[in-house]
This record gives structure tokens, C-alpha cells and sequence, in this order.
């Protein structure tokens, strides 16, 4: 078996017109993680805490003093929402690491492959002389150039079926590992910083976008547009980056050096996966402490004049 | 899009997904913990501060214990105090009852002495006139007749008679 790389998540089941891709069984396997976990810890509340209890009260109560240092007095409104942020980056981060998640699958032919391809999600197996991050060249064959891999990806499929390959694809993808999960997060993150900006300013907040008392508050107001749109992206792609880069790293190394060697990076990813949920929940805390205080120091003025 | 692997399908499901378990976390973890957390915190400063009240209830009931135990002990003191000296009184007092029941005792001891005496000393007067009298009778019955006999003996009878009344006065 070759090394196995592939940049979006594989199609690994049909539910009713909605492909089910390998990260999404994952986060459906986090969800149910982190539900019987919490209903472990609080199943039974007691003033003196047992055990689970205790462990979670520390690890909310933690999360709770931790982001109110950032968000101050707003942290009743936020704290549920960059709480299971970080909870669920982190679990999920971690889940992508276990042993299985990436290795256990299953093979298909050429023929179901053809299938994949003409779908957006792509199996591919690559030699590992010519690993490559390219859903249009999930096979890479001999002396074929990667630009003309996406062209003759048809032939490819034929090619593959007439010599009987068949393809790896995993069963388990970490959830964060897949662009759908975390720009699903990034747009849960940017919209409900709207939210909390309407409702704890008003109308008043949309003078953060559209803003005519001034040119210059004018175009600091199509910045900040750009911004909350870039915001998007960056939160996206910054925890899909480095989780999948941790894949890759951890992937390629097993595939060169099974034992040992991989271990130190195993450690660092174990990191990455907490530094990576931090980030995510610290930077959506302030940029919803942001929105919620736009327009105070004008507030504060107008108050002193 | 297709090389990123984004499904807007699967974009949403992953969304409402987070929203479910943002909604589901919420409900079994937050809430019950932060509320726990909340009442053990007002349970402590709670339990702090009654434990300083009650201290100060404490210090307070040691110093009227105290008090009390002092005023307990001079009061003992002023009682036996003054036992004492009731004592000393009552037996004074006894000493001098006795002592004048001694002497009302030794004074009519002698007053019943005298009275005795007086008596016997009526009663020997008496029986001396008798004797004197039948001696008398019987020296005049061998040397004088009756009759001046009679008139001799009614002389010597009133003589001692007045004798004895001048000795009795004499004694009273």
C-alpha cells in the first residue's frame, strides 16, 4: 500500500443525495464523544464533586476564568459558544490522532473510483516517489507530468480498471482535516460576531460596515467589511492548514519510519491540536469583543462632551 | 472549490452539526456546572462567613463565661466571708448566754441555800419554846402548884414567844 494523501476528505457513503465523507463520520463520532462525556460528568451533580465531576468543573470552570480575561464583562454572552468552540476543535483535533483514524479502511476499484472523481470528493493513492496533493491527479503513473494528470484523468480511470488497481480510502478522517468543517466553524464564528454586535449595539452596530458621517469612516467601513469576510477564510484555513499539515507530516513520516521517529511529532501535533482550539476560541472571543464594543470610545466622547 | 473538497451540503450539515452541539453542550455541561459552580462559591462565603460569626459568639460566650466564673468565685468568697463572721457572732453570743445562764443558775442556787437555812432555823426555834416549855412544866409540876405554875409557864411562854418573833425579824 502506498502512501495516501489527499487534500479533501473522501466520499465514503451516500445519505439520501448527501455524499458522507470520512471527516464527517469523524465529527459525527466527536459530537457523540464529547455528549456521553459531558453526560458522564454531570449525570449526577453533587455539592462535593466526585471524580468526573471534578474534572469537569475544571475544565469549564477554566475555560470560563480563562476567556473572561479576554472578554471581560461579555463572557456570559459568549462563553457557550467559544467554549464548545474550543471543546470541540480540540476533541476533534485530538480524535484525528488516534491510532486507526487514516490507516482503517477499505479498497475500491477503478470503477467506483470513476464515480468518486465525477464526483467533487476524489480517492486517490499515489506512488510515494510522486506524492502529490492534487485532487486531479489522484493517480500518479509513470512518466505521466502532473499537468497532464487532470486531462487524463478519464484514461486514467480506464487505465486503472484494465490493470485492476484498486484504491485506499480511509475510514477515518479528522474531522478538522476537512475544509467543510472548519469553514463551517469560521462562518459560525463570523456570523455570530454579527450577532452579538447587533444585539448588544442595535442599529447602531451596522455603522461598523456602512458609515457616511465621513469619507474616512467610509472606507474604514468597507475595510472592516473585507476584514470579517477575510476573517473567514483565515479561521478556516488556519486550523484546516495545520491540522492537515500534521496528517501529512505524521502520514509521511510513518510511511518512511513506522516506529519511533514518529513519536516526538506525534507529541507536537498533540499540541498543535490544543494550540490550534486555542487560537480558534481566543481570536473569535476578541473579535466578538470587538464587535460588541464598536462605536464605545465615540460613545465615551460624546458622553464627556 | 472541488480541489478543497467543499460539498455546500456537507458545509451546512457540519454547521447545523456545531450548532447542535453548541446547543447540546449548553444544556448538559455549562449550565449545570457554571450553576454548581456559582452556588458552591456563595455556599463557601457563606460557610466562611458564618464560621467568623460564630467564632466571635464563641470569644464572647468565653468572656461572659469568664465573667461569670469570676463574680461565681468572689461571691463564694463574700458568702464564706460572711459565714464566717456569723459564726464568730453566734458563738459570742452563745459564751455570753451561757455565762449569764451559769449565773442566773448559781444565783438561785444560793437564794434556795438561804431559804433552806431560814427554815431550818424556824423550825429549831420552834422545837426549842416546845422543849423549853415541857422542861419547864416539868421542874415547876415537882416545886409550884398548878396555879402558879400555870401563870409562870404563860410569862415564859410569851417571853420566848417574843424572842422568837424579834429573832425571826432579826433573820428576815
Amino acid at each position: 500500500m502506498g502512501l495516501h494523501i489527499s487534500l479533501a476528505a473522501e466520499q465514503i457513503a451516500t445519505f439520501y443525495g448527501m455524499p458522507i465523507t470520512n471527516s464527517y463520520l469523524t465529527t459525527l463520532i466527536v459530537m457523540v464523544l464529547l455528549i456521553v462525556l459531558s453526560v458522564m460528568a454531570t449525570r449526577k451533580m453533587t455539592m462535593i464533586p466526585g471524580n468526573a465531576q471534578l474534572i469537569a468543573e475544571s475544565i469549564v470552570g477554566g475555560l470560563y476564568d480563562f476567556f473572561s480575561a479576554i472578554a471581560g464583562k461579555h463572557i456570559k454572552q459568549f462563553f457557550p459558544l467559544v467554549a464548545t468552540l474550543f471543546l470541540f476543535i480540540l476533541v476533534a483535533n485530538w480524535v484525528g490522532l488516534l491510532p486507526g483514524v487514516g490507516t482503517i479502511g477499505f479498497t475500491e476499484t477503478a470503477e467506483a473510483k470513476e464515480v468518486a472523481v465525477a464526483e467533487p470528493e476524489t480517492v486517490s493513492e499515489t506512488a510515494p516517489a510522486a506524492a502529490k496533493v492534487d485532487d486531479h491527479a489522484p493517480v500518479a503513473v509513470d512518466g505521466e507530468k502532473p499537468e497532464e494528470a487532470g486531462t487524463s484523468a478519464a484514461a486514467e480511470g480506464e487505465e486503472a480498471g484494465a490493470h485492476g488497481e484498486t484504491k485506499f480510502v480511509p475510514l477515518f478522517r479528522a474531522a478538522t482535516a476537512d475544509l467543510n468543517m472548519t469553514l463551517a466553524l469560521a462562518l459560525v464564528s463570523v456570523i455570530a460576531m454579527q450577532y452579538f454586535g447587533f444585539r448588544t449595539l442595535g442599529a447602531h452596530y451596522a455603522s461598523r460596515f456602512v458609515n457616511f458621517k465621513d469619507p474616512i469612516m467610509f472606507g474604514v467601513g468597507i475595510l472592516e467589511l473585507a476584514s470579517d469576510i477575510s476573517k473567514v477564510v483565515s479561521f478556516a484555513f488556519r486550523l484546516f492548514g495545520n491540522i492537515f499539515a500534521g496528517e501529512v507530516l505524521l502520514a509521511v513520516l510513518a510511511f518512511l519510519i513506522p516506529f519511533i521517529v514518529p513519536l516526538p511529532f506525534l507529541f507536537m501535533e498533540l499540541f498543535v491540536g490544543v494550540v490550534q482550539a486555542l487560537v480558534f476560541s481566543m481570536l473569535s472571543t476578541a473579535f466578538f469583543n470587538v464587535a460588541v464594543s464598536h462605536g464605545e470610545e465615540e460613545h465615551a466622547e460624546a458622553a464627556h462632551a | 472549490m472541488d480541489k478543497l473538497g467543499i460539498e455546500p451540503t456537507l458545509l451546512g450539515a457540519q454547521v447545523i452539526n456545531f450548532l447542535v452541539i453548541l446547543i447540546v453542550l449548553q444544556k448538559l455541561l455549562y449550565k449545570p456546572i457554571l450553576t454548581m459552580l456559582e452556588k458552591r462559591k456563595r455556599e463557601i462565603a457563606e460557610g466562611v462567613e458564618l464560621t467568623a460569626k460564630m467564632r466571635e459568639a464563641e470569644e464572647k460566650l468565653k468572656l461572659s463565661h469568664e465573667k461569670a466564673l469570676g463574680k461565681a468565685r468572689e461571691d463564694a468568697l463574700a458568702i464564706i466571708e460572711e459565714a464566717k463572721k456569723q459564726a464568730k457572732e453566734t458563738e459570742k453570743e452563745l459564751v455570753v448566754e451561757a455565762h449569764q445562764q451559769a449565773e442566773a443558775i448559781i444565783a438561785r442556787a444560793k437564794a434556795e441555800a438561804e431559804e433552806t437555812k431560814l427554815a431550818a432555823k424556824a423550825a429549831i426555834s420552834r422545837e426549842a419554846v416546845e422543849l423549853a416549855v415541857v422542861m419547864a412544866k416539868r421542874v415547876l409540876a415537882s416545886v409550884m402548884g398548878a396555879k402558879e405554875q400555870h401563870a409562870l409557864i404563860a410569862k415564859r411562854v410569851k417571853d420566848l414567844e417574843s424572842w422568837g418573833v424579834r429573832e425571826e425579824k432579826k433573820s428576815a
